[in-house]
Parts: C-alpha cells; sequence; structure tokens
C-alpha cells in the first residue's frame, strides 16, 4: 500500500485500507471497518455461547444496524461460500451460536431498537438485538409486557428468543415465544428480504412464521419483529412451599393441575440448589427443606385467593412442610430473582455445569427424578434439579470441575443415561434451549429417518445453499451434503 | 503471560452472561469484549492458555470502568473488581498498561501542598479559559480555600485529596451536618493526604499500600472514619484485602460512607422545612455495587427535600469512573448519555450525588448535580420548621 492510500485511508469516512482478505474488504466496505473485527480476541470470545461447548474460532465479526446491512452480509458470505451464524447475547444453552469452521457472525447486538408500540394491532416492532426485560419495562408504564420471561430475561434478547421459541416460568399459562410473535422479517442465506406472518388474524397460507420461530438460525436471520403485547396482571399470589423430598413437589404439581387450576408459574427447586440461590438472593428460601415450590396465580382480584388457598391444600395433602405467601411485591421480586439465576449460582459449588432441557408428561416427574438421582450416584457425579414443573420440562443441572481429569466422560455418559431415561418416559429432547449442537445426536431417537429427511427438506426450502448456521439441529446425515467439512471440531466436545 | 490472578477466583465465573446489561460498556458497544464476562474469558485465555496480550486484549481491560456494576448482578459472586484490579497491577508492572505519563500524574495526589498549588494555577488559569474542555472539569475551582477545623473529637471526616482541593464546600456542609446531629469531627486534612483509589484503578496498588500504611498510621485506632466520596469510602473499606492485614482489616471496618453513618442517627438532626425541591438520586457506583449502601442517601435525604425520584436504569455507571471520563473520553460520553436520558426522564430539580467524580462528570453534561449533605447543610441553614 502506498503511503497515500495508507493517509487516505485513515480520514474519517475514507475508503478502509484493503486487508488483503477480500471477504473481510467488501464486509469493511458494506458497513463499516469499525463494525468487522476479526482480531484474535474478539474471535476467541464468539467462539463460545453459555454453553460448554466451544466451537472454535469463527470468521470475521459484523456488528449491523439495519436489515439492508444484514442483507449485504449474507450475500458478501454467499459469494465467497462462507456460512452465516447469528447471535444475540450469547446466552444459548445448546452451543446455537457457537461458529463451526470459520463463517461470518452477525451479532445484532446494536440492532435493539423499540421501533414503534401499535396498540391498535396490539403489537411492539422490534429490532432482534432488544433485551428481553427491556422491551418488557418500556411496555410496563402502558400497561404491557412481553410473556415470555426465560430465566435469562435480563440479558437474552428477542431474537434469540425467536430463534429458540424460548420459554420461561411464566409460559406455563401465556404460552413460549411462538404464541407472542405476530410478524417477523428476515433476510434467508441468499440475502433475500421476506416478511413471515402479519398482523390479520388470519394471515393467507402456510403459518411460514410459526415455522421460522424455533428454528435457531438454520433458516435465516430475523431482522425485525412483531411481538404481541400481554395486558399486565390485575392480581397476582405467588407461594412457597416446602417440602421433604423432590417427589412430594412434583406429585403436588400433578395434583394442582389434575385439579383443573391453570397457575401463571410453577418451578421446583431441589435442596442444593435452594442452598446456592439462598445464598446469593437472601430471600428467605428454606435451605433445610428438600425441596421447594414457587407457584403463582394470577388474574382479577376476585377469585385469586381460592385458586392460591386449593394450591396450598393440594401441597399439604401432599405432605407440604410449610407453605409461605409472598406478602407483598418486593417479597414476590426476591422469590423470583433467586429462581431466575439459579443457573450462575451453581459456581458457589463448583465451576462449570451441564445442562438437560428435556420434557416429560407431568405424571412421570415424580419417577423421572427419582431416576435422575439414582443415574447421578451411578457415574458419581452432582446434580442439582430446577425445573418448569408445570409444563414437567426438567433442567437437571451436573455439576462439575472440568480440571478434575475425567469428569467429562462420567458427566457425558450420565447425561445420556438421562436423555435415555427422558425418552423413555415419553418425553422430548428440549423444552426451550434449542438442539444446537448439544442435542443433535440424539435426533435420532426421537425421529424416524423419514421425519428427519423431511425437516432437511424444509430447511433446503428456505436455505439451498446451506449457507445458514450449519452444523446444527439436524444430525450429521440428515442435514445439507455440503457441510460435513464444517466439524472443524472433534465430535464430542464437552468442555 | 501470568496475569497472578487467583486461580479459584478466576474459575468462578460459569460465562453465564447474566452481568452483561449490567455493564456500561456492553451495554453502549454491545461487543463482548466490553463486557464481563468476556473481561475474564480474556484474562484466562492470557493467564491459562498463554493467548499473546496483543492491543485488543489491553483494549479490552483498558476500557473497563471499573464501577462494579456486574458484581452485585452475579449469582456466583465473582470478585471482579479484585481480579481486574490484579490484572491491571500486573500488566502495569510489565510496562503493558499505564505509561509513566499516567504515573506520574497519580504522584501530586499523595502530596497536598503540591496538589493545592496545582489546583490553585488550574483555577486561575480556568479564570482565563486555559482549560481544555476534555478534562471535563464543570465548575469553577476555588482559587483560595478556607480552611476546616475540628468540630469536635468523635470522628474523623476524611477530605482527601482532589476533593479537597476542587470541592472543599462538600467537606464543610458533610461537618455541618454532622455537627447538627450532635457529632463532633475531626477533619484528616494531612494525616490522611489521599486514599490511593485512583492508584488501585490504575495498576498502582503498591502505592495504595503506601497510602493506606500512611493514613493507619496516623489515624487515632479508635475512632470511626467517615467519607464523603463514594470511591474513596469503597477503597478505604478495600484496605483489608488489599494488605491482608489484621490491623488493615480493623481499620477497615471502621470506614463508614457519611450517610450510611448519618442513616443511623438521622433523629438525631433538627426538623426544618424541607427544601422545596424534586431530587432524583444518583447511586454512585462505588456506593451501591461496591459498599451497597446506598439506601442510607435516601433515608438521610428524605426529610429534608420536597421529594426524592429514582432513576429507572439499575444503577448504571454514569462514566465518571475516576481518571476514566480523561482516559477514555468517547465511551465515557456514551456511557453519560444513557445516565442523562435516565434522568431526563423523572425531570428532577436537581440529581443528588455522593460522589464528586460523578458530580464533575454530569455536571460538564449540563446535570445540576449537588452532593446530599450540601443538601442537607443548605436544608438546616433555613433554620427550624415553622
Amino acid at each position: 500500500m502506498s503511503l497515500i492510500e495508507r493517509l487516505r485511508s485513515t480520514l474519517p469516512g475514507g475508503p478502509p485500507a484493503p486487508s488483503g482478505d477480500p471477504l473481510l474488504d467488501e464486509l469493511r466496505v458494506a458497513l463499516s471497518p469499525d463494525r468487522v473485527k476479526v482480531d484474535g480476541a474478539q474471535r476467541s470470545l464468539l467462539g463460545k455461547d453459555a454453553s460448554v461447548f466451544d466451537g472454535g474460532n469463527s470468521g470475521p465479526i459484523c456488528y449491523p444496524t439495519s436489515t439492508d446491512e444484514v442483507a449485504a452480509i449474507m450475500r458478501i458470505a454467499e459469494a465467497h461460500g462462507r456460512a452465516v451464524v447469528p447471535r444475540g447475547a450469547g446466552t444459548g444453552l445448546a452451543g446455537g451460536a457457537i461458529p463451526l469452521g470459520g463463517p461470518v457472525v452477525i451479532a445484532v447486538t446494536k440492532m435493539n431498537k423499540i421501533l414503534e408500540i401499535d396498540e391498535e394491532n396490539g403489537v411492539a416492532w422490534v429490532e432482534p438485538g432488544v433485551i428481553n426485560l427491556d422491551l418488557t419495562r418500556h411496555l410496563q408504564p402502558l400497561g404491557y409486557h412481553f410473556a415470555p420471561d426465560p430465566s435469562s430475561q435480563q440479558v437474552c434478547t428477542i431474537g434469540g428468543n425467536v430463534a429458540n421459541n424460548s420459554g420461561g416460568p411464566h409460559c406455563l399459562a401465556y404460552g413460549v415465544t411462538n404464541a407472542h410473535v405476530a410478524a417477523l422479517e428476515i433476510v434467508t442465506a441468499e440475502g433475500e428480504i421476506v416478511m413471515l406472518g402479519g398482523l390479520d388474524a388470519e394471515p393467507d397460507g402456510y403459518d411460514l412464521r410459526g415455522v421460522f420461530v424455533g428454528s435457531e438460525g438454520t433458516l435465516g436471520i430475523t431482522t425485525k419483529i412483531a411481538v404481541t403485547l400481554t395486558r399486565n396482571r390485575p392480581a397476582v399470589r405467588t407461594l412457597l412451599l416446602s417440602f421433604e423430598s423432590t417427589r412430594d413437589a412434583a406429585n403436588t404439581v400433578s395434583g394442582v393441575v389434575a385439579a383443573g387450576i391453570v397457575p401463571a408459574a410453577m418451578e421446583v427447586m431441589d435442596q442444593r440448589i435452594t442452598q446456592a440461590v439462598e445464598n446469593y438472593v437472601n430471600a428467605g428460601y428454606p435451605t433445610d427443606a428438600g425441596a421447594v415450590l414457587l407457584a403463582e396465580v394470577d388474574g382479577p382480584e376476585a377469585g385469586i385467593d381460592i385458586d392460591a388457598e386449593r394450591i396450598r391444600d393440594i401441597g399439604l395433602e401432599n405432605n407440604a412442610t410449610d407453605v409461605r405467601f409472598a406478602q407483598d411485591d418486593a417479597e414476590r421480586a426476591a422469590l423470583w430473582k433467586g429462581r431466575k439465576t439459579a443457573f450462575g449460582a451453581v459456581a458457589q459449588i463448583a465451576p462449570d455445569y451441564y445442562l438437560h432441557d428435556t420434557v416429560v408428561p407431568r405424571s412421570k416427574l415424580a419417577d423421572v427424578l427419582d431416576e435422575i438421582y439414582a443415574i447421578a450416584d451411578r457415574h458419581d457425579v452432582l446434580v442439582m434439579n430446577v425445573f418448569h414443573a408445570g409444563d414437567g420440562n426438567l433442567h437437571p443441572l451436573l455439576i462439575f470441575d472440568g480440571r478434575e481429569p475425567g469428569v467429562l466422560d462420567r458427566i457425558h455418559a450420565a447425561g445420556g443415561d438421562i436423555i435415555t431415561a427422558s425418552l423413555d418416559a415419553g418425553g422430548v429432547l428440549s423444552g426451550e434451549h434449542g438442539i444446537g449442537v448439544e442435542k443433535q445426536k440424539y435426533m435420532d431417537r426421537l425421529f424416524t429417518d423419514d421425519d428427519l429427511d423431511h425437516q432437511n427438506r424444509l430447511r433446503r426450502a428456505f436455505d439451498p445453499v446451506c449457507r445458514a448456521n450449519p452444523g446444527k439441529v439436524l444430525p450429521m446425515g440428515h442435514s445439507c451434503a455440503d457441510i460435513q467439512h464444517l466439524r472443524s471440531v472433534p465430535a464430542e466436545v464437552w468442555g | 503471560m501470568d496475569l497472578k490472578l487467583d486461580a479459584d477466583d478466576l474459575n468462578t465465573c460459569v460465562q453465564c452472561g447474566l452481568c452483561l446489561p449490567h455493564c456500561p460498556t456492553f451495554r453502549v458497544t454491545g461487543d463482548e469484549a466490553k463486557s464481563p464476562r468476556g473481561r475474564i474469558h480474556l484474562m484466562r485465555e492470557v493467564q491459562n492458555n498463554d493467548a499473546p496480550l496483543t492491543d485488543e486484549v489491553i483494549d479490552s481491560f483498558e476500557t473497563c470502568v471499573q464501577c462494579r456494576g456486574c458484581e452485585p448482578a452475579c449469582p456466583s459472586n465473582v470478585p471482579y473488581g479484585h481480579l481486574m484490579e490484579q490484572a491491571r497491577e500486573t500488566l502495569a508492572d510489565a510496562g503493558e498498561m499505564t505509561p509513566t505519563w499516567q504515573r506520574l500524574a497519580f504522584k501530586p495526589l499523595a502530596n497536598p501542598t503540591m496538589l493545592q498549588a496545582g489546583s490553585s494555577a488550574l483555577a486561575v488559569a480556568q479564570r482565563f479559559k486555559l482549560v481544555p474542555k476534555r478534562l471535563g472539569i464543570s465548575e469553577e475551582l476555588p482559587i483560595r480555600r478556607k480552611p476546616l477545623t475540628p468540630t469536635g473529637n468523635d470522628v474523623y471526616f476524611f477530605t482527601g485529596c482532589v476533593m479537597d482541593a476542587w470541592q472543599r464546600d462538600v467537606h464543610a456542609a458533610g461537618m455541618r451536618v454532622l455537627e447538627a446531629a450532635g457529632i463532633g469531627s475531626i477533619p484528616t486534612n494531612e494525616l490522611a493526604p489521599c486514599c490511593g483509589a485512583l492508584h488501585a484503578h490504575a495498576g498502582m496498588a503498591e502505592d495504595t499500600r503506601n497510602l493506606a500504611g500512611t493514613m493507619m498510621a496516623n489515624l487515632d485506632p479508635d475512632k470511626p472514619i467517615l467519607v464523603d466520596s463514594a470511591g474513596c469510602g469503597a477503597a478505604m473499606k478495600d484496605y483489608g484485602h488489599l494488605l491482608g492485614t489484621d490491623e488493615a482489616k480493623a481499620f477497615s471496618a471502621r470506614v463508614f460512607d457519611i450517610q450510611e453513618y448519618l442513616a443511623d442517627h438521622v433523629d438525631s438532626l433538627p426538623e426544618v422545612e424541607p427544601l422545596d425541591l424534586r431530587v432524583a438520586v444518583q447511586d454512585p457506583c462505588h456506593l451501591r455495587h461496591v459498599q451497597r449502601v446506598h439506601q442510607a442517601t435516601r433515608t438521610v435525604l428524605a426529610p429534608f427535600v420536597r421529594e426524592l425520584v429514582e432513576l429507572d436504569d439499575d444503577g448504571l455507571c454514569c462514566g465518571a469512573g475516576g481518571a476514566y471520563s480523561v482516559l477514555q473520553p468517547e465511551l465515557a460520553g456514551d456511557i453519560r448519555d444513557r445516565k442523562v436520558a435516565a434522568i431526563d426522564r423523572v425531570t428532577p430539580d436537581a440529581v443528588a450525588s455522593a460522589n464528586p467524580g460523578c458530580s464533575m462528570h454530569l455536571g460538564a453534561a449540563g446535570v445540576p448535580t449537588i452532593h446530599p449533605m450540601e443538601l442537607v447543610a443548605q436544608a438546616l441553614d433555613r433554620g427550624p420548621k415553622r
């Protein structure tokens, strides 16, 4: 490069200095030089999300600020034969956002504007990088909130919620993300901008919006989302029930549902996790109880106490040792803060955790939990249980110190057994965290070859070039043929 | 490279990411390298995997405000502040951070005569409009300062370095309020020239240890030490950790933020007509996230103003960060914009901030900022309730 060129490239607004890598140069022209990063630190950071999987290094990392920029990135990546991986806050637990084979990473954290609140149509238009809790807080003064409330809601993005069809404690009564998205603007892997769904009650044609929600970036990337507004709850009652065993807690949950009550949330934590959580929040969780059930009912003031008292009675019938009602919003908030920070709190016990996400029929909850404790004993690993009991969504946390030799093999084996036990009980692989790279190899236990081939054909209809987050969700052999080489990491990386 | 970080402390982080929205630099950049989780990851890469110490890694560490807003958000109680201070100390010792000009700039803080002479010179320069705006000095500095004299013998009143040179009026107000509550105080003046907080932030912890030693040797070991600067108070409460001696731990246990101390004596203050002001409380990070005694400001202030209002930004940093606003002006400005927007949303008449750095930084953006003790003192000056 001549001196003149070098000088010019330092001027604001001047063309970026050529790097020698055409892909990088084109991306820098399409965005701006400071919003395309390739340094080692950055690539190492974006090699990980909140899961235990390490995807290795990403290619260039782009921070677009508009739909057009996303489309440009997609076209440039395709022209250079590179895959594209979307990323929100990086709080995923199944490795859905980790880069495989040096892809272009699209980080949507700078697309974080709430574009419009449309009360008439009952939606808010938001960009994908808006943080879930920021949206709810923004809507609060108007009397609304965004219903899906994952435990990571203070940090996770709406784009990530759409990609994973995220749930949360209160999705028991309100439904998961799919029930709260009216329309989506997406950019396909070929750079085409498409609107899926719409604000009409019954949009024409197939529900492609529904296909896209939960597709973990394998069908493209969403750039604008119309989320539905949910009215704030007129009245709430929150109860904390203590039990001697998780079995009693699980039976209470089944009893409540069998009694025809639809609580807003029902969450169970076992003793070990309750102790870790209480140590952080000091919310008055009983650390001597074998398990606790956090239950919440909401609705009009009239009648709400009746439901709360019935839950208390069902708990007492199932040997509850204590029942406490939250006296005010502050106490309620403290209890929920404890539940929602449970995963992070485990580092007080060991520095690594591996988390499963299977769903089992509610009637089998108690049996499967017993089986999980037995599996952990058998493999000599520590397990803690915290889960969305109301919909049978288990979150067994296997706790370990990755520095201990051989521990990963035991964690791996125990994890496999937990999945088998859940599937044998009639369950499914994932409630809300997604398949990512984590559960791919178990997909054929749940689906037949024919099922998987059809899923792949659906994927190819959106992404014929196989560039959108390849190597995720669908197991090898059933996914795009030309991405086999992307497995640049060993097939089973657990630490 | 061995950053000399405690292996267990470093391992406490499970990379869950709950800290991200509580980090001011992540909030304004969306960049993982400017988040606590990212910085810890890079510390691990450097220390455990011998990753190269590139400009990007240094930049990631240098752009940290050290507000420690991530700490209360962390369910695993990762001691992030201590990790960052240790990393900076190691890197500064190795000549990778804190260049000589910065080291020299921190030196006069420990020397009151030099500091006050320099400050007066700066004040004169300011009158001739010779002080660059970039320094963010929002108020007119005093050319001369009225000496503080003891009002009794119950507690020490820590006066410190820059704050004493620039905002001695705040100290005077604090001492007046204490006196009204029946608490006589001794200004520390040259007994305790500087707390060393800025040195520790810049990786010059050895200077901090020396300053701590001087202070501990000079102050009577029976008296509480009250501090009206959140950053200084936090640093002095950390001497126990920094020096690791029983003497230092006992010293730290005697340090109180002035609002924290007064909250237990608020009934001793006379009842007066409250100031007719709607006041927003801006919690300095080192009061809220480090000392965690920010509620005391409300307890003390409430009887003396018409209305207290809360900001809705979860105590996110304002971007002042000691010397940060001078060293990282662009990020500090972006962070301040968020704070100013939060303040505008509650339309206060004044903003109460118990830290000199915050009030300077916000003042430079036109926010009417005042120390809570000055508000209480003003109300007390109006005399008894009619």
